[in-house]
């Protein structure tokens, strides 16, 4: 009986490491000393138009964060469509500003960022490391608790 | 063994939470209206390089301007809430939490050379933020040197060895409402202590075109040109206002020269919206 417990948990404990494995090595694979590792973000996209509906292509962008409107927080210039996508820092919440400026004309919107919109990125991307562990402890706590209850059960 | 099942269950129960509610601590709220702090807010007019420098037209006149007068008045800036955009319309006043208004009827010369901007006047002691909307009208001057007249132009314009001495008046009132500055800097971001600028902007190449861009670009399709004035000069000279040109025009160059009334002032780049008052 009590050869059954340890196998028992020997198998427990080696779950477990294979789990924790899993879980906190990176995505990603080692070739030729790259290394890709892709993430899915909340990304905004802009399209600058003029009134005619012609494309603003090279269009000259600048945000503004919420907390620091007199300094640009990102510069950058619009595509052949007169698109520009950039990720806000959602650990700033409040009214983002976009300018796009060419040839004389320009215009400025606004744009919410909330903090919700940082959990959506969170639960979409890639889980982070603090949540890894939680995983990892909670994988942990089943392992002991499975034992636990199978040398119960032997006694 | 049930005391260790109950806080493994409890255990499991906190980590739970924590997993799915990560973001309860730390919002950061940003607002810049309700400040009892103050500074200075300057209202400045602006004619840009086109006006300073001279420009080459559409049609391929060379303007240079001597003086370029606006005579501006009821020029208030406000905050608002939410920022005004012109697609708002005109019904902005419940959205107003500021108003700083510059007394007075202001003629200014945009062709003067420290007219980069030209100041038209400060109010102090006003409360610190974002003035996000200006509003103004462009009236006949009752004195001076453009009386009778919301803008005259006054310079030359020449091609091909032809010389052109030009006075060109324009005598409809307009009322013009525009939002935050558009442009290479930020302004009307007034903080405490401080001092902002808000601009009172107007783009001549919608009136004349601009030889540097396409003759199929939206300025030069909407804009007169010289051509169409330089056809009724006299002797070199050329003195007309705007109700002359109603008879002295086409009519459709009568209409493209009206019509450009209504976006010749900007703020910075941004566009405004405009009515004749008449």
């Amino acid at each position: 009986m009590n050869n059954l417990m340890h196998k028992n948990i020997l198998l427990n404990c080696i779950s477990m490491i294979c789990v924790l494995s899993m879980l906190l090595l990176p995505l990603s694979a080692i070739a030729h000393g790259v290394d890709i590792t892709a993430v899915p973000i909340n990304a905004v996209e802009i399209y600058a138009l003029f009134d005619s509906g012609q494309p603003m292509a090279g269009g000259q962008v600048t945000i503004y964060a919420p907390d620091e409107p007199l300094d640009p927080w990102l510069t950058g210039i619009c595509d052949e469509e007169g698109r520009f996508i950039f990720v806000p820092d959602y650990s700033r919440p409040g009214m983002w500003e976009i300018k796009v400026r060419l040839a004389g004309h320009g215009d400025l919107i606004r744009l919410e960022v909330t903090a919700a919109e940082e959990s959506v990125v969170s639960e979409a991307g890639r889980l982070s490391f603090l949540q890894k562990i939680i995983m990892a402890l909670v994988v942990v706590w089943g392992a002991v608790g499975t034992a636990l209850y199978f040398s119960r059960r032997d006694g | 063994m049930k005391t260790v099942v109950l806080r493994g269950l409890l255990f499991l129960l906190l980590m739970v939470g924590l997993f799915l509610f990560p973001g309860c601590a730390g919002d950061q709220v940003v607002n810049d209206q309700g400040s009892t702090e103050t500074g200075s807010l300057l209202f400045t007019a602006n004619g840009e390089e086109f006006i300073r420098e001279g420009f080459i037209c559409k049609d391929g006149w060379e303007l240079s301007f001597d003086h370029a007068y606006v005579t501006l008045t009821s020029i208030s800036a406000f905050q608002t809430d939410p920022p005004f955009d012109t697609e708002m319309g005109w019904e902005f006043e419940n959205l107003v939490q500021v108003q700083v208004d510059l007394a007075g009827v202001h003629t200014v010369d945009l062709a003067a050379p420290d007219a980069d901007p030209a100041l038209v006047g400060e109010v102090a002691g006003v409360p610190a933020g974002r003035y996000n909307t200006l509003y103004w009208e462009l009236i006949l001057a009752p004195i001076g040197p453009a009386e009778g007249f919301v803008v005259l132009l006054v310079g030359t314009a020449e091609k091909d060895g032809e010389i052109i001495n030009f006075s060109v008046g324009l005598d409809r009132e307009v009322a013009i409402l525009g939002g935050e500055y558009v442009g290479d800097e930020r302004k009307g971001i007034l903080q405490a202590g401080g001092s902002a600028e808000v601009e009172m902007t107007f783009h001549f190449d919608h009136l004349f075109g601009d030889y540097d861009e396409d003759p199929a670009d939206e300025i030069n399709l909407e804009a007169l040109g010289f051509g169409p004035l330089a056809a009724l000069a006299v002797n070199g000279t050329l003195e007309v206002s705007l109700s002359d040109l109603e008879t002295m025009l086409s009519k459709d160059d009568f209409a493209l020269l009206v019509a450009v009334m209504t976006h010749l002032a900007h703020v910075g780049e941004g566009h405004t919206l405009a009515v004749f008052l008449d």
